[in-house]
């Protein structure tokens, strides 16, 4: 009867397995297009044209081999992270990461609620409702304990990023022309096209996202059998973050670029896109932006309030009541009210946040690339599971560019002083 | 003379060692706790110090910690080598080096019944001999390893307030993170097993893979499969799958059949079939006919277990029964009347049992018109009949009408409560 049992399932087997490792992946690459993404993407098509999307190649395969490491990581050690960094780094070295981390967090969720309040002024609706809602409707999601069904329904919704494909076709992109920029991009190499490129790099490997990969692999309960299935998941995930990120930079070139209208934030993109490309082109453009936010709104102040509590063992997660795990729901919440308040601040200057927030990203990604490198080289934590020379060549070099990109960026300012 | 001084790990890791002659030594890099734990020393058991690990000159190695003194001068400590004499083979195996294997860690907190992680370690030095008193696992600690302790302190007694401290004392803490131990120490985990099996499989979730397997490894079969049997199903698989067919065989003979099937029936058919021709016979057929219920059937979550009496049989003869085969506490929960041919005519309570004369037979007081479901209804209306009639069990029979077991109150809850949560997953 067992047998039976089994051979019945065992069409479906392959499909199964894949729709249960199925997450992961995904939700990080969905998460990574959010508003601060959404927005540089823009301002480079509006600003460059088609001369910047060759960044997305690299981008490209450093994010695979980063998250296959992450994944590798969580199944074979079962350890969040965090934790790996704390036990490892010792305190000191693990304070100024998530102090960092914590910060640049705050500014990144308060450009989610830039996105939200942005995305709704498209549809004519007042920032002081659409943020003071939304930031409610994001709390209550988590401290009620409904997380995991809106995970699902924001999964689903995140298939509506793809509007931006008809974004870009909307406006009549010049296909030959995209092609040729690829492979001889045209820009100024200056401070502002460097900080524009790390700024691609930066927003589509965000730091946070690797403590997020990693947690959600352990508490997905993968397995080292089912690698093979992990690893689609994760290129289905990169595919997608860069295909996205690819028709929002060719929604913006072929209209804004070409018409040299300058923008400074994603909403000036969708309102722009109205004359250009049409009403409905623009409305498409802000709901996916909309969407995009919302979405990073609510996991981004969960990750980062799980990690700072898991490095530092205080207890956390969200099928702990409010008086078990009071340090994780206070930080939960004064990160969603301190990035929430801002935005309803008259004049609060939000480009200099998503800027510095940008920068504090830039340095802080290779301290995390190099502690993750140095782990997942360690045979006491690793086994056998230790990186291929191939996974640290990519590593290391991408340690290597983002160090000097970084390094020119900040000190471009004060070498033009002199 | 009696000289006390209390220090904190994380002050005296890195902390320079001189000679009598204030020569320079070396660098403290761990302290190494004795892990042999002889009762008779001591009224109060508390762990001591026997060895140092010093960095002389890029070597690391191990000393004995007789011939070091700490002492403590204008808030700074001080340690003294009287004499550099290598720490005997035996004393090193019997070690736990506290920066290794505790610092920084996870814990379990047996009174807390929580994982934690510890910030640093609470030493004294009384009368030359150093113990280990308490982990600190709270913000000041914290704070102190940041190095940020005492202006934070001052600020916050400006406002009248203190820096949240937390300690645990060493009998009330057990180290899990032995995987940088080659070798294994008896005492390891015991303190585990005084935990309720419920909260001890809550911390074992709380695990990494590691830690995970070697603490479920030391239990006691007995305890590993309660242990196993309230563990969430994600959980149990990721034991299972790290385990000898073997050691899982005789962990799953030990459990309730039903719950046995469960575990089985998430499994991978070889896997399964693997565990099922391993455990004893018995066990393992009782364990097949409940696999064959799909879960959404009342015979999924029964249990085979049960008492069941001709009704001819004497209070007495019950009671003796019972004595004899000591069946566990829920079988208790309900007893049924069947005839010879297994059909199930009646049932009788623990109560009715109790109240009656030795000599009374069973069907003076059974109640012969029992609430019953069919093993292969759907499950959806038991949770309703259980609290409709307030029973504590229902008998299961088949087409038939015979008796094939029961379905226990506690297991219908479990079922919705798991319905719950994953609707709100």
């Amino acid at each position: 009867m067992l047998k039976d049992k089994h051979k019945r399932w065992s069409l479906y087997k392959k499909i199964g397995i894949f729709l249960a490792i199925l997450g992961p992946g995904i939700i990080t690459g969905s998460v990574d297009n959010d508003a601060g993404g959404i927005t540089t993407y823009s301002v480079a098509g509006a600003l460059y044209g088609y001369n910047l999307i060759w960044t997305l190649i690299p981008s490209f395969l450093v994010l695979i081999v980063i998250q296959e490491m992450n994944a590798r990581m969580g199944i074979v050690t079962g350890k969040g992270l965090a934790d790996l960094i704390r036990e490892n780094a010792g305190v000191k070295v693990t304070f100024f990461i998530f102090i960092g981390l914590l910060i640049a967090d705050i500014g990144n969720t308060t450009t989610e609620f830039a996105g939200v309040a942005g995305s709704m002024e498209v549809f004519h609706v007042s920032k002081y409702i659409s943020v003071p809602v939304v930031g409610f409707l994001v709390w209550i999601l988590v401290v009620k304990g409904t997380y995991k069904v809106a995970e699902r329904i924001f999964l689903v919704f995140s298939v509506s990023l793809l509007t931006y494909v008809i974004s870009a076709i909307m406006g009549k992109p010049h296909w030959d022309e995209i092609g040729h920029s690829i492979i001889h991009p045209d820009f100024p190499v200056n401070g502002k096209s460097l900080a524009m490129v790390l700024g691609i790099i930066g927003t589509t490997i965000a730091p946070w996202m690797q403590f997020y990969m990693q947690s959600s692999v352990i508490e997905k309960g993968l397995k080292m059998k089912n690698y093979k299935y992990t690893m689609i998941d994760i290129i289905v995930g990169c595919i997608a973050t860069v295909v996205v990120a690819f028709f929002i930079m060719v929604a913006c070139a072929s209209t804004l670029y070409e018409n040299k209208i300058p923008i400074d934030e994603a909403k000036d993109a969708a309102l722009a896109l109205q004359p250009l490309a049409g009403q409905f082109a623009s409305q498409v453009f802000a709901f996916g932006l909309f969407v995009a936010s919302i979405f990073s709104a609510t996991i981004l102040p969960l990750a980062t309030a799980f990690y700072v509590c898991e490095a530092f063992g205080f207890e956390a997660g969200i099928d702990k009541k409010w008086d078990e795990a009071p340090e994780f729901y206070v930080l939960y919440t004064s990160i969603l009210v301190i990035s929430a308040g801002i935005i309803l601040i008259p004049g609060a200057p939000l480009i200099a946040i998503s800027l510095w927030t940008q920068v504090i990203n830039g340095v802080l990604l290779p301290v995390v690339l190099v502690c993750m490198i140095l782990l997942v080289n360690n045979k006491k934590i690793m086994g056998e599971y230790v990186n291929k020379p191939f996974n640290n060549i990519i590593g290391w070099s991408t340690v290597i560019v983002l160090v000097i990109l970084s390094s020119m960026l900040i000190l471009s300012p004060i070498l033009r002083m002199f | 003379m009696t000289s006390t001084v209390p220090f904190f790990l994380s002050r005296i890791i890195g902390a320079k060692v001189f000679d009598p002659e204030r020569n320079f030594v070396g660098t403290v890099k761990d302290l190494l706790l004795s892990a042999d734990l002889t009762p008779n020393q001591e009224p109060i058991e508390r762990p001591v110090v026997h060895g140092i690990t010093l960095k002389i000159k890029n070597q690391v190695n191990h000393f004995s910690f007789d011939n070091f003194e700490v002492s403590k001068k204008n808030r700074k400590l001080l340690v003294l080598c009287n004499k550099l004499e290598e720490l005997p083979e035996n004393k090193k195996e019997e070690s736990i080096p506290l920066a290794a294997l505790v610092l920084d860690k996870q814990i379990v907190d047996l009174n807390g019944r929580k994982v934690v992680r510890v910030n640093d370690v609470r030493l004294v030095t009384i009368n030359s001999i150093t113990y280990a008193i308490a982990v600190d696992v709270g913000i000041e600690g914290l704070l102190r390893r940041i190095g940020i302790a005492q202006p934070i302190k001052f600020l916050f007694s400006l406002v009248k307030a203190s820096v949240p401290s937390k300690f645990i004392s060493w009998d009330d803490m057990e180290a899990i993170d032995y995987s940088n131990l080659s070798i294994k120490l008896n005492s390891t985990y015991s303190k585990l097993n005084t935990l309720h099996p419920s909260d001890l499989a809550d911390i074992i979730e709380d695990l990494d893979n590691r830690s995970r397997q070697s603490v479920f490894l030391a239990l006691d079969e007995e305890m590993a499969a309660d242990v196993l049997e309230e563990m969430e199903p994600k959980a149990q698989i990721k034991i299972i799958e790290g385990m000898s067919v073997e050691k899982m065989a005789d962990v799953l003979e030990k459990m309730p059949a039903n719950e046995a099937a469960d575990i089985l029936d998430s499994l991978e058919e070889e896997k399964a079939e693997l565990l099922l021709n391993e455990m004893e016979a018995e066990s393992s057929s009782e364990v097949r006919e409940l696999l064959e219920y799909e879960n959404y059937e009342v015979g999924s979550i029964m249990t085979t277990e049960i008492l069941a009496y001709q009704e001819e049989t004497t209070v007495e003869a019950v009671f003796e029964d019972l004595r004899v085969n000591k069946p566990e506490a829920e079988s208790l929960f309900g007893f049924f009347v069947v005839n010879k041919n297994n059909e199930l005519i009646a049932t009788f309570s623990f109560r009715d049992l109790a109240v009656s004369q030795p000599e009374v037979r069973i069907s003076s007081f059974m109640n012969d018109d029992p609430i019953y479901l069919y093993d292969e209804q759907k499950m959806d209306d038991v949770a309703e009949l259980v609290s409709k009639y307030n029973l504590l069990t229902i008998p299961v029979i088949n087409k038939n009408h015979q008796l094939e077991g029961m379905v226990v109150i506690h297991d219908v809850i479990e079922d919705l409560v798991n319905k719950r949560r994953t609707n709100k997953k």
